[in-house]
């Protein structure tokens, strides 16, 4: 589905990423673990084209798209939920939800469709819809990311450490949403990073170590 | 005494509408790209010049003379049609994410680049066409004389206002703007083209900037300098009312041209400062402006 080969990048002038290789398979769950600093939400954002590559390819489904920019991405069917939640403080749950199919010019049946899709899979969101951005517990508002980022990620989701700053029950009903995710977009090729991979467990099918920039070890969970 | 404060508030008033157009199109420029174009007046005093030329030349060639009003408008749509695109290709984007500094600078460059560049082309004369004005006449009413003209204008800023308004909250790009504007980054990973975005917005504030200064040739001759002298009360505008801050703009515009008009009639002599002693009091008061904060950003 998506090929990362030999990826470098540099952030002002120190290497960040080196010779960074993954590949991500349709309907398989890959994480990559590592300590604060260790290049992982770095490996998102350069997959995701928001900063720019010293070398290094980028391959989704037989297409090189590392020369292209971050918007294009997206609209080829990656989703995108980044760390800290992010969500547009002005604009309704709604409207952050609809975002992505507003700004990829989807027909309007088209991304009424998507917005229930959403709402089925995330209920809670259906109560929130009114709510601003800015007004949503951190908890909630990891939901609506990661609703937001479903909404086109046809072919690959990237969760950058979805567990960060949430509690311990939150976490727990976090992970749960994430197992429901895999039957109910089976085709998806997920990437998901995490700093302690405990809860990551029970979604898991395959592990990547990342230190100082570099994959370590390929094991099997 | 309201034979007196009447004409003069509507004279602010008049005032106030052609320094919203520039300022808020400075505002919404500056929440976009994030970068303070010290060249914004020079597109005022172009669409000022353009819009007295083509003036002139509708009247001269023997044309109707209501095609001057369209052409007030068709000028600053010519303008930002060029100048906008052109430059936010070029110059300005070479710019972003560079150091404040070299913003100022680079924008400065280009000011004084496009001020030469209109003494070359429209010459040092003053220029001056108000068949538009002559046109519309004067009412009266209740024993007050007013310019039709600068009613008009008054209408123009208020609709200005309100179709900003709809426009950001209601079209698709207006909402893809306020989320660039909210967050750039994730903007662009959600599948916005931001540089597509940037141009949008930097061409609207030409043509916004163009308008005004179209709008105000029936009422003032366009000579040089009228670039400079416009971009500072900009400047006072947006920085009272709060960068990136429309509704801000329109008040702050008020305020602005009060001071300036109050100044004229009661103590001519601190015509030019009023507006910077206002801007002065407002920020030793709040830093960020009326109506703006240091940390949320809004359009």
């Amino acid at each position: 589905m998506l090929t990362v080969d030999k990826l470098n990048v540099e952030i002002e002038g120190t290497r960040v990423l080196r010779d960074l290789s993954l590949s991500l398979r349709s309907g398989v769950c890959t994480v990559l673990i590592g300590r604060n600093g260790a290049g992982k939400t770095t490996t998102l954002r350069s997959i995701m084209g928001l900063i720019p590559r010293i070398s290094g390819t980028v391959v989704l489904e037989g297409r090189e798209i590392q020369d292209l920019p971050a918007n294009r991405r997206a609209g080829m069917g990656i989703g995108y939920a980044p760390e800290d939640r992010r969500l547009i403080p002005d604009f309704s749950i709604e409207e952050n939800i609809l975002l992505p199919t507003l700004a990829l010019k989807l027909p309007a049946e088209e991304r009424r469709e998507r917005l229930n899709q959403v709402f089925d899979f995330l209920p809670q969101l259906k109560d929130l819809r009114a709510r601003p951005g800015g007004g949503v517990s951190g908890g909630q508002g990891k939901m609506v990311a990661l609703g937001r980022a479903l909404t086109v990620a046809d072919k690959v989701l990237f969760l950058d450490e979805p567990f960060q700053g949430l509690a311990p029950a939150l976490a727990l009903e976090y992970a749960r949403t994430l197992s429901r995710l895999r039957k109910y977009r089976p085709d998806l090729a997920l990437l998901i990073t995490e700093s302690t991979p405990a809860l990551l467990r029970e979604v898991a099918d395959e592990e990547l170590q990342i230190e100082r920039g570099e994959i370590l070890q390929t094991a099997t969970a | 005494m309201l034979q007196t404060l009447i004409p003069l508030a509507v004279d602010a008033l008049a005032n106030a509408a052609l320094i919203f157009f520039v300022a808020v199109g400075l505002t919404l420029v500056f929440s976009v790209l994030r970068i303070l174009n010290v060249a914004h007046g020079s597109f005022y005093s172009i669409g000022a010049y353009v819009a007295a030329s083509v003036g002139l030349w509708i009247v001269g060639a023997g044309l109707p003379d209501w095609l001057t009003f369209p052409a007030l408008f068709l000028s600053a749509a010519v303008v930002a049609a060029i100048l906008g695109p052109l430059l936010e290709k070029t110059l300005v984007s070479w710019t972003y994410g560079k150091s404040e500094a070299v913003q100022v600078l680079v924008t400065f460059a280009l000011f004084l680049i496009l001020e030469d560049l209109q003494r070359i082309v429209f010459g040092v004369q003053s220029v001056y066409q108000d068949t538009p004005m002559a046109m519309l006449g004067i009412s009266e009413i209740g024993g007050i004389v007013y310019l039709n003209y600068q009613l008009l204008l008054i209408g123009f800023a208020a609709a200005l206002l309100i179709a900003l308004r709809i426009f950001i909250t209601r079209s698709r790009t207006g909402r893809l703007l306020a989320a660039v504007v909210a967050d750039r980054e994730v903007s662009e990973a959600l599948g916005i083209d931001t540089k597509r975005m940037f141009m949008i917005a930097f061409t609207l504030g030409v043509f916004l900037a163009a308008l005004g200064g179209a709008l105000a040739t029936p009422t003032t001759g366009v000579s040089p300098g009228l670039g400079a002298d416009t971009m500072v009360l900009a400047f006072a505008v947006a920085a009272i009312g709060g960068l990136g801050q429309v509704e801000g703009a329109a008040i702050a515009s008020v305020i602005v041209a009060a001071a300036k008009v109050l100044a004229i009639y009661f103590a001519p002599s601190l015509d030019a400062v009023a507006p910077y002693l206002v801007m002065l009091a407002v920020l030793l008061v709040k830093p960020y402006g009326l109506f703006g904060s240091g940390s949320t950003r809004k359009i």
